[in-house]
């Protein structure tokens, strides 16, 4: 009979990456995580984290490492047109399965210094750089998902953008995946040294498939002074079932945005974390999310706040038809030593359906006797019946009405959206959705 | 649409939650007459407005709307609006997210092109052209179609906004429900000036109002009153005088009517 152990088979010492051309921490990291994978339990619905999602029945039998068919099925599979670009790229990395296939830095990104990189090519290359961020934000026994994580992650990217260099087009990353089956370990380290600014956005794509896991990191490293701003929009397959962690470390006067877009996989856990610990630093949190079909989204949120005048902006606002559902956790710390912390957290839901479903529960941990301002806000409920009325009361009918109402809730969320590109192709994505 | 529509309320009897708030009222507006519709607070106006154009929450329990002799209670309010009614309401919806023009332009392109073939729907520039017509016959500016539908409005300007929706769609029977209140003197003359171009033999007008300035404008061929559920009273253009003067309590006195619940509240003086 199945027991615990022959369900992760796929994932054993046996089937951890070769250690050749990586370096000894490398080796190391993965020899820990996967000690740590093995000891580390399932995580449970008892616990509070993971209270709405539950994976204690969920079978790790996957394949560890999955081809990626080299630079020509860039072409082959059309990645290009999967990466989504309609604007231009600082830089653009594909990466398809479990291997990076192809790296391009434009050539507005030649500072000296300026690194767009798969993480284990940058791992063998600057060994010194990559070890000293990766796995740094989110440790690799932080949870038996990211230990499993850390042991077997292949390619990923490494972005490093050096002091007072400020690129002005986004780089990016498509992760592609199609083989039906595998599990693909998606990770993201991203540097922006003092006073540099970037911008990055990490898509996810496939096609619908029976059965894949994605399990991604990605750690963001805001020095002082510096300006980041991460995308991360996550339209897989059908069949996919996608877990990740992204922290964000703010250092003084640095600012971090971040956007967390879900649409796609059956299940979708994503944790959306950020530390602000210099002094006035600062962090904007967007998120989108609108399921359908049967899809589960379990979005989580921190905020913390070590640093005096930091100030953090959260909204998440989603979408819900079929019989999909949606929880969303989010927490607001305030550490003790930190003063004149401005935190605002906001979390809105609407239901489309009968049999849709979610939940928003909002945190508050104020550690510090300091006044602070401080303010959330969680709504969950259908599409507001006088809107519908007024809309319907000058001609236009129910459906189109609906469509015109859940748009314009998307769009306090699409107006801070800096990114045009970005922007637009997420209003052809809800338009997308909405006509079903 | 008819050349001359008629709607009529035969007998209506509607509840709210329970209690019976319209008890057999009967009125008919044509395409080109100005109907005044007075009474107190609470006393079914904006109740008679709404089951008028289907809003849902109200139970008929007898009687009937019709339009041009057809029964409209069983239509969605978009039909009934494509059907040439329109309400402006007395407290206008936000609706986050979704700017004016666009607003506008979806139930323009609803409203005129009834037969829903995308391809007779009006081109963006002229619908423009069309919407820089009216905004300026109702005192609207670019800025405040730019954004979103009555978000950050205040109350001036949302009837204004109701101004301009009733000019853009061109209904044949406007309900307008307390489109005067809240506006300052310049904007009452505005948004009057409006209604009376837009008034004429192609329009016909319920106008709900509390006050007698409005009637300055825009002169009534009938003035209604609502008290304890049905219209207890019609006549001219002086009848709203004759309330101005003597007030809903010495109406009630020589038609010798109880007051009761609500009703007896004194008129909110925010108005
Ligand atoms: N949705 C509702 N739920 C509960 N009561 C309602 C509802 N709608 C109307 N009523 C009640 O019905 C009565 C009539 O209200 P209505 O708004 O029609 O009055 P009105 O004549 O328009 O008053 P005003 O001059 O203040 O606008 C009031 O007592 C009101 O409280
Ligand atoms: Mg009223």
């Amino acid at each position: 009979m199945a027991d615990t152990l022959t369900t992760t088979s796929g994932f054993s010492r046996a089937s951890l990456p070769a250690p050749t051309g990586q370096p000894a921490f490398v080796t190391a990291l993965r020899e820990r995580a996967l000690e740590a994978f093995e000891a580390l339990p399932v995580p449970s619905p008892e616990t509070e984290e993971w209270r709405y999602t539950d994976l204690t029945g969920f079978e790790l039998d996957f394949q560890p490492f999955a081809e990626g068919g080299g630079p020509e099925a860039v072409n082959r599979h059309g990645l290009l047109a999967a990466a989504g670009v309609s604007g231009e790229r600082a830089g653009l990395q594909i990466q398809r399965n479990s291997e990076v296939i192809s790296t391009q830095l434009g050539a507005t990104a030649t500072e000296p210094g300026v690194i767009l990189s798969d993480l284990d090519e940058a791992a063998s290359k600057h060994p010194d750089l990559v070890e000293r961020y990766l796995h740094s934000l989110v440790p690799a026994d932080r949870s038996r998902f990211t230990a499993l994580h850390a042991a077997f992650r292949t390619g990923g990217t490494f972005v490093y953008v050096p002091k007072d260099v400020r690129l002005e087009l986004p780089l990016q990353t498509l992760t592609y995946l199609d083989a039906d089956g595998a599990a693909v370990f998606p990770h993201t380290v991203l540097v922006a040294e003092e006073g540099a600014e970037v911008t990055f956005i990490d898509r996810f794509a496939s096609p619908d498939l029976d059965r894949a896991l994605s399990n991604a990191i990605i750690e963001i490293h805001a020095g002082p002074n510096s300006k980041v701003r991460y995308v991360c929009l996550q339209e897989w397959g059908h069949g996919v079932t996608h877990l990740s962690v992204q922290r964000a470390h703010v250092d003084r006067d640095a600012e971090v945005r971040t956007l967390v877009v879900t649409l796609g996989a059956s299940l979708s856990r994503s944790e959306a974390e950020t530390v602000l610990e210099g002094d006035r630093g600062t962090s904007e949190m967007l998120g989108m999310y609108f399921g359908d079909g049967d899809q589960h989204f379990d979005h989580r949120s921190i905020q913390d706040h070590i640093g005096n005048e930091t100030a953090s902006d959260l909204l998440y606002k989603g979408a819900l038809r079929d019989s999909s559902r949606a929880v969303y956790t989010g927490t607001v710390i305030i550490e003790k030593d930190a003063h004149r912390v401005d935190a605002y957290q906001t979390n809105r839901n609407v239901l489309l359906s009968d049999r849709a479903k979610a939940d928003s529960v909002p945190n508050l941990e104020i550690l510090t006797n300091d006044p602070v301002r401080c303010g959330h806000a969680a709504s969950v409920g259908p599409v507001d019946e006088n809107a519908l009325f007024y809309l319907q009361s000058r001609g236009i009918p129910h459906a189109e009405a609906e469509r015109l109402i859940v748009y314009g809730f998307f769009r306090e969320v699409l107006d801070r959206i800096a990114l045009a590109e970005v922007r637009e192709g997420l209003e052809r994505a809800i338009e997308a959705e909405l006509e079903g | 649409m008819s050349e001359n529509t008629t709607l009529e309320i035969r007998d209506l009897h509607v509840s709210v939650e329970g209690r019976e708030i319209l008890r057999g009222v009967n009125l008919t507006v044509r395409q080109g007459e100005v109907h005044a519709l007075m009474g107190p607070n609470g006393s079914g106006k904006s109740t008679l407005a709404g089951v008028i154009m289907g809003r849902p929450g109200y139970v008929i329990t007898g009687g009937d709307v019709l339009l041009d002799g057809e029964s409209i209670l069983r239509l969605t309010p978009d039909k009934r609006a494509r059907l040439g009614l329109f309400l402006a309401f007395q407290y206008p919806v936000e609706v986050p997210g979704v700017s004016v023009v666009n607003f506008l332009r979806s139930a323009y392109n609803a409203v005129k092109n009834t037969d829903g073939d995308d391809e007779n729907r009006m081109p963006a520039l002229a619908f423009r052209k069309l919407m820089k017509e009216k905004m300026a016959m109702v005192g609207v500016d670019d800025d405040m179609v730019r954004r979103y539908v009555n978000q950050g409005f205040s109350g001036g300007e949302k009837k204004r906004m109701e101004t301009l929706q009733l000019a853009v769609l061109e209904p044949a029977i406007a309900i307008l429900d307390e489109t005067d209140s809240g506006l300052d003197i310049d904007a009452l003359k505005a948004v009057a000036a409006g209604i009376n171009q837009l008034s004429g033999p192609n329009l016909g007008l319920l106008l709900i109002t509390h006050y007698q300035r409005i009637l300055d404008y825009v002169t009534p061929d009938h003035v209604h009153v609502l008290m304890g559920g049905r219209i207890v009273r019609s006549g001219g253009p002086d009848l709203a005088r004759e309330l101005e003067a003597k007030g809903y309590e010495g109406l009630r006195a020589e038609l010798g009517i109880e007051a009761e619940g609500d009703e007896a509240e004194p008129e909110r003086a925010t108005t």
